[in-house]
């Protein structure tokens, strides 16, 4: 009997013949939640040169480190005031269920932050349940109105997101239920197709008139943040900023998202990473650094992770997925739901079927009920909590008592590509790669 | 000093106050219970009445430039000229004349109220309309009426290509030529309640509604879902 060997192809792999497979099914693209699956360059390719002898620790139990953040001072009456500098990114009430969006302002509000509407519009629950609450105004402007607008502590402006920039969302029929349909004054069940740029303008010389007329229907009186997926970072940060942004906020590739075509997701954008470095080197270069606030985003995950974007020059992180499965997303429970959907937990992406086994993702009531709103919230708010208290010991262990006062000097690489991207030292060198 | 009031009206001059003055005056005038203001001097200016929530008459003598009336609701606005991009954008209810033509995009993503240009209006007008009624008495440019989602958009003249591209609802009426039917939109017969509802829309501009022969779109409903043997559809939809 012949020997059996399995061999893999490295071009053809099994994901790759699933893929195939399902175009051939589908006769269209592929269409997933969540974010991109590859490998990148990434945050915890950094390391924090922590305090040793030439530098003093503070002491974790005893001596104060500062959270406080504030965005949105260009303009703005009203800036934005944070008790800790990381948000809530903006996600649809539609792609979210009801209690997934109250829950997270709910927990936004115990520490103090902000979180963001999203497509749909602002569900008045959710207005409730945050004390700062940031309206986008994106391309489709479901639910847009001004009444909402001026419930707003801030109105965000969004050219695009990280997961698909340049490119709309397809939000399948399943999840357009009646509500959702009314709210975006649609047909129910209908597949939502979301616009990949504003109906009323083109290109940043409209911007600056488009910023102009929502600060006129909000009186001056609160921030405009611009946020958009990272691609041509500088050139986009320093268009955003000549269009009088206030406050940008930048998308990295492993951001997520409700839905849209995965190859947006593994193939469009760049990193979170070298995203934060160019964005601040943009800031710099236009002579608005620390004038325009810089929130970023896209994969953070960890105390770790927001300690080293600030140290980069963030003044601010946001954090979308990351919160959707500190409050169950992917969690190992309901097991034969992921089964059904031909997934499992940890490797769950079928945000778009509406059917998310715990609850979050879904317009569907008896689903919903899977995530008690007081349940979500704590876990929400723990979690955050957790990022905070991270970050703090992270600062206090570099010697400062202000999270805004770490620095670039306080990283080196441990990659070559972290190095090149980031522009720091390789870890235990003096050599920065590429200069 | 510019600004005369007469009994429950006010004109004010714009070449006087920056736009953001404007609109202020125009909030705080509405919110001291002044019903008319008629302002001079808007040479093309950005921005104007915007955000007005109170149902206060506004006339501009001349021309204005974008999102006149934006993000408006319950707002009375005349413009005595042309108009800039966006007019009436997001408006929620109320209405917007204007007398003259109108650029690009106009009445966008408007969810109610009533926008009547009075002359020709630039491409992609009624894009994403949520529920407005759009008129435009002339002829409209390309991608009108892109993605739109509810309400009425009557054209009395002509249509540039890709007319209701992508339209989920509501319905269009065309009283000229339509050079091309975007994706997804089809004709369909007027009933005689279009007739009706045409004539009272129309009457009050002092056009009849029997002088064009209109035709009407609507969503053929095939971008609803996607069905791989409607590639061709969705490969040519915008």
């Amino acid at each position: 009997m012949e020997r059996r060997v399995l061999k893999t192809s490295s071009t053809f792999s099994p994901e790759v013949i699933d893929a195939i497979q399902e175009r051939a099914e589908l006769g269209r693209y592929i269409i997933r939640g969540y974010g991109a699956l590859r490998n990148v360059p990434r945050l915890d390719d950094l390391v924090f040169l922590t305090a040793s002898l030439t530098r003093f620790p503070l002491e974790g139990y005893r001596e104060k480190c500062n959270t406080k953040t504030l965005l949105g001072t260009r303009c703005a009456k009203r800036p934005v005031e944070l008790d800790v500098p990381i948000t809530i990114a903006g996600m649809s009430f539609g792609a979210l269920s009801r209690n997934a969006k109250v829950a997270l302002g709910r927990a936004a509000t115990l520490l103090g932050t902000s979180t963001t509407t999203g497509d749909g519009g602002m569900l008045a629950a959710e207005r409730e349940a945050s004390s700062k609450l940031v309206y986008q105004c994106l391309p489709s402007r479901y639910g847009f109105n001004p009444k909402d607008l001026k419930q707003a502590d801030a109105i965000e402006i969004v050219i695009g997101q990280g997961a698909k920039p340049g490119g709309g969302g397809l939000l399948l029929g399943q999840k357009v239920n009646k509500v959702v349909a009314g709210m975006r004054t649609l047909p129910e069940g209908v597949d939502q197709r979301s616009p990949s740029r504003h109906p009323d303008w083109i290109g940043p010389d409209d911007l600056k008139i488009k910023i102009e007329e929502l600060r006129e229907a909000t009186d001056w009186e609160i921030p405009i943040y611009v946020k958009m997926g990272a691609t041509r970072v500088k050139d986009d940060v320093k268009l955003a900023v000549k269009s009088g942004a206030d406050v940008i906020v930048l998308d990295g590739m492993e951001g997520g998202t409700a839905a849209t075509q995965s190859i947006f997701q593994e193939h469009s954008g760049i990193p979170t990473l070298p995203a934060l470095v160019q964005a601040v080197e943009a800031l710099q270069e236009a002579g608005v650094y620390g004038q325009v606030q810089l929130v970023i985003s896209g994969g953070i995950r960890s105390g770790p992770d927001v300690a080293k974007a600030l140290a980069l020059g963030a003044d601010a992180v946001s954090i979308g997925t990351a919160s959707l499965i500190a409050m169950g997303c992917n969690k190992p429970v309901y097991i034969e739901d992921y089964e059904k959907l031909g997934t499992e937990p940890h490797h769950c992406h079928h945000c778009h079927t509406g059917l998310c086994p715990v609850g979050i993702a879904t317009q569907d009531e008896d689903l919903m009920a899977r995530l008690p709103v007081e349940e979500a919230t704590i876990y929400v708010a723990n979690y955050l909590q957790s990022l905070v208290m991270e970050l703090q010991s992270l600062t206090r262990s570099c010697g400062k008592s202000d999270v805004h006062n770490l620095e670039r000097e306080d990283l080196v690489a441990l990659t070559l590509e972290a190095s090149a991207m980031a522009k720091l030292p390789l870890a235990g060198t003096d050599f920065v790669m590429g200069q | 000093m510019s600004e005369q009031v007469l009994l429950d009206q006010v004109v004010l001059d714009c070449a006087d106050f920056s736009t953001r003055e404007i609109n202020h005056q125009l909030k705080t005038l509405a919110a001291e219970g002044i019903t008319q203001v008629e302002l001079l001097n808007p040479a093309g200016r950005h921005n104007l009445a915007v955000g007005v929530n109170a149902p206060l008459k506004i006339r501009f003598r001349g021309a204005v430039g974008y999102y006149c009336g934006g993000l408006s609701d319950g707002v009375e606005i005349e413009v005595l000229g042309s108009c800039g991009w966006s007019v009436g954008e997001n408006l929620m209810s109320g209405s917007i004349t204007v007398q003259g033509n109108a650029s690009a995009n106009a009445g966008a993503t408007a969810h109610g109220g009533k926008i009547c240009i009075l002359g020709n209006a630039g491409p992609r007008a009624g894009i994403s309309l949520k529920g407005a009624t759009l008129i435009v008495t002339g002829n409209v440019g390309y991608s009108s009426a892109f993605m739109m989602q509810q309400g009425r958009f009557i054209i009395c003249g002509n249509a540039g290509p890709s007319l209701g591209d992508s339209i989920y609802d509501g319905e269009i009426f065309v009283g000229g030529e339509i050079d091309s039917l975007g994706a997804d939109a089809r004709l369909e017969p007027l009933t005689e309640e279009d007739w009706h509802r045409l004539k009272a829309d129309l009457n009050p501009l002092g056009l009849s509604a029997e002088q064009c022969n209109f035709k009407k779109i609507v969503c053929a409903q095939e971008l609803y879902h996607f069905k791989a043997k409607d590639f061709s559809k969705w490969k040519d939809a915008y």
